[in-house]
């Protein structure tokens, strides 16, 4: 249930399978706004760049912050859905209500409780947020102005996402009811009230990038870029993904009018001249959505006794939400407030050129890391040393992709070439070994274009509704033991070449290499959740090739002409 | 609860990873108590994980990278002139 009805079983949306793949159904939050299908994509960009994202903060890190912003402004339907997101991601319940409870003496590594602290102090402190803040976390964390600047984005959108759930009126997609006592309830430290300092709080890319087609886009709306998008400049694509969502959101008028919408976003009331009780109504629902209190059928009827439709109450929801996105992303990053805010008028600015900070957290974990460092010094032997460590993964990777030896042995010297020729630029974000198997990933599936020009590893997703095992005999006891070493190994081997290239890829990688999840996920450049559905779907096909041979009532009742 | 056929194999790999939340768990052993497909389903799958993860398949001996190295250094000596 909720204010604006329900989805019809059956829609499809491009952005609904977006959805579907990453938390593995459609968040009634989304499918209740089925009425403005475009703002469902708008989100559904936000939530791409920001939450779905390989690389950066990982999945369970973000989504322990979404928890925790959602707890501290008491919001049951986002409480529900990120304990329920953390409970698939495999932390038990009684973990989660500890984090909730008091992160601060939770069983958290003390990076993931900086993560919090940075997380619920920006919603808390909001403008008064400052330098000082960030400096804390970078400090006492070696947090990267990377990490701190998908922090700061993760913050705004746990808010968005709190805003929306509260407007549309979403009951929780889970029966499990968090305990209110745990809501709301905030222990992390605070650090004291910090002087703010004339800049952007996160380094910022120094673009005067008036060439960029989503800054001359702003220019073109605004007259100006908003310095909120000019101090994420680090992150291109969250740039493009929002201003893709201010544009779908305020762009068509078939409800709200723009005019409006743009008062919404910016806060503003408009002229005295122009001003009517219609602005009136929206102003006032504005501040009370915004402000977080509890929005309730009341508020709603209130619109629609003003004459606005459903789509016109749910468009003001959105642009509300989105505002507030915005809101939260000013503070956390230190820009001078383009966009006024709904809950406190006066905003000071942390406005100055970026200044560089940058610490090797990332690059300290990494067992490559002196490796690295001598090739990128000129020490040509160190990368025969990284070459040698790694040859065997990225043979795996190219063979998973290829399916042929030969191209795979063939595709081996393009990839260690390409990584010694990008190897200046390596700054260590990633583990080498990831880097190394994402440029082997990439020259992979460039070889495999060429070939096939109309195989491509990832246009279609999977229907997991149509697998149905077949094979459904029971197994040996010692399935090994029934044949020689290189028996089996033939038989694997002849199995995984069977499979497709992008399930057997990933159970390369996953299962053969023993990488984990994460790890593989991000060589691929898939979402944790899509490298599951992959492997998921290679195991079970594999498990299905292998039957005949390992069933206890086989066919042949012998390796089937298998010669060694 | 009662879950599916198809609930219970979208969860497998999980599952088999150990990576479901109790709850999640007890709902799964429950429909293998009564499921016999699924049973032989996650038998089988666990033997061939631990079939594929015992063998070293795909493997790639050193002798067969000497000549892809040298080839790739020789390049990079060649180009660093």
């Amino acid at each position: 249930m909720s204010y604006f009805g329900e989805v019809v079983a059956g829609t499809t949306l491009p952005a609904f399978t977006v959805l579907r793949d990453q938390f593995g159904f459609v968040p009634k939050l989304f499918s209740a706004q089925i009425l403005l299908p475009r703002l469902i994509d708008a989100e559904a960009a936000l939530l791409s760049s920001i939450l779905f994202r390989v690389g950066g903060l990982k999945r369970p890190q973000r989504e322990c912050i979404l928890l925790a912003v959602a707890a501290a402004h008491g919001n049951a339907y986002c409480f529900s859905l990120h304990y329920q997101m953390l409970r698939l991601l495999g932390l038990s319940e009684q973990r989660l209500d500890r984090i909730v409870a008091c992160y601060e003496q939770a069983d958290l590594a003390p990076v993931n409780k900086a993560l919090l602290r940075f997380a619920t102090s920006l919603v808390e402190k909001a403008s008064s947020f400052s330098s000082e803040d960030v400096d804390e976390a970078s400090s006492s964390q070696g947090l990267t102005d990377e990490a701190l600047l998908d922090a700061v984005l993760t913050t705004a959108l746990a808010v968005m996402l709190c805003t929306l759930s509260t407007g549309v009126g979403a009951d929780p997609d889970f029966g499990h009811r968090p305990n209110r006592s745990l809501l709301a309830e905030d222990k992390g430290n605070r650090s004291p009230a910090a002087e703010k300092k004339p800049r952007f709080h996160l380094l910022a890319a120094n673009l005067n990038s008036n060439d960029s087609k989503p800054f001359s886009w702003l220019r073109g709306q605004f007259g100006f870029v908003p310095d909120v998008f000019r101090s994420q400049t680090l992150r291109p694509d969250v740039v493009e993904a929002e201003v893709f969502a201010v544009q779908t959101v305020l762009g068509p008028e078939d409800a709200l009018a723009r005019v409006e919408k743009l008062r919404l976003l910016l806060a503003s009331p408009g002229s005295d001249g122009s001003r009517t009780g219609r602005d009136d109504a929206l102003a006032g629902f504005a501040a009370k959505l915004s402000a977080g209190t509890e929005s309730s059928r009341t508020d709603i009827e209130e619109l629609r006794e003003q004459g606005f439709s459903e789509r016109e109450i749910l468009e003001a929801v959105v642009v509300i939400s989105l505002s507030n996105f915005f809101d939260v992303l000013q503070s956390g990053l230190g820009a001078a407030p383009d966009f006024a805010s709904h809950k406190i008028k006066e905003k000071k600015a942390h406005l100055c050129s970026p200044d560089l900070r940058h610490t090797d957290l990332a690059r300290s974990a990494d067992p490559d890391a002196e490796s690295v460092a001598r090739v990128q010094a000129g020490d040509l032997n160190s990368f025969e040393e990284l070459m040698t460590r790694h040859n065997r993964r990225v043979y795996r990777t190219l063979i998973g992709i290829l399916g042929n030896r030969d191209d795979a042995q063939d595709a081996m010297q393009d990839t260690f070439l390409k990584a010694f020729q990008h190897l200046p630029r390596f700054e260590g974000r990633s583990k080498f070994s990831t880097w190394l198997l994402s440029i082997a990933h990439n020259t992979g599936v460039q070889r495999l274009r060429e070939r096939r020009p109309m195989e491509s590893l990832d246009e279609t997703s999977f229907d997991e509704e149509t697998f149905r095992p077949r094979q459904v005999q029971a197994w040996v006891d010692d399935p090994e033991g029934l044949y020689s070493q290189t028996q089996v190994r033939l038989l694997i081997e002849g199995g995984v070449m069977k499979l497709p290239a992008k399930c057997r890829v990933v159970l390369m990688l996953r299962d053969i290499e023993q990488l984990s999840i994460e790890d593989t996920a991000a060589a691929l450049g898939l979402s944790i959740a899509a490298t599951k559905a992959r492997l998921l779907r290679g195991r079970l096909m594999l498990r299905e090739a292998l039957a005949p041979d390992f069933a206890a009532q086989r066919s042949g009742g012998n390796a089937k002409g298998l010669v060694c | 609860m009662l879950i599916s056929c198809s609930d219970f194999i979208a969860e497998i790999g999980n599952y088999l990873d150990g990576e479901v939340a109790e709850e999640v768990r007890v709902q799964l052993e429950d429909h293998l108590s009564h499921c016999q497909t699924c049973t032989v389903l996650v038998d089988s799958t666990r033997k061939t994980l631990k079939i594929v993860t015992d063998t070293t398949s795909f493997d790639f001996p050193d002798v067969a990278f000497k000549p892809i190295g040298e080839k790739v250094m020789a390049h990079i000596r060649e180009t660093q002139k």
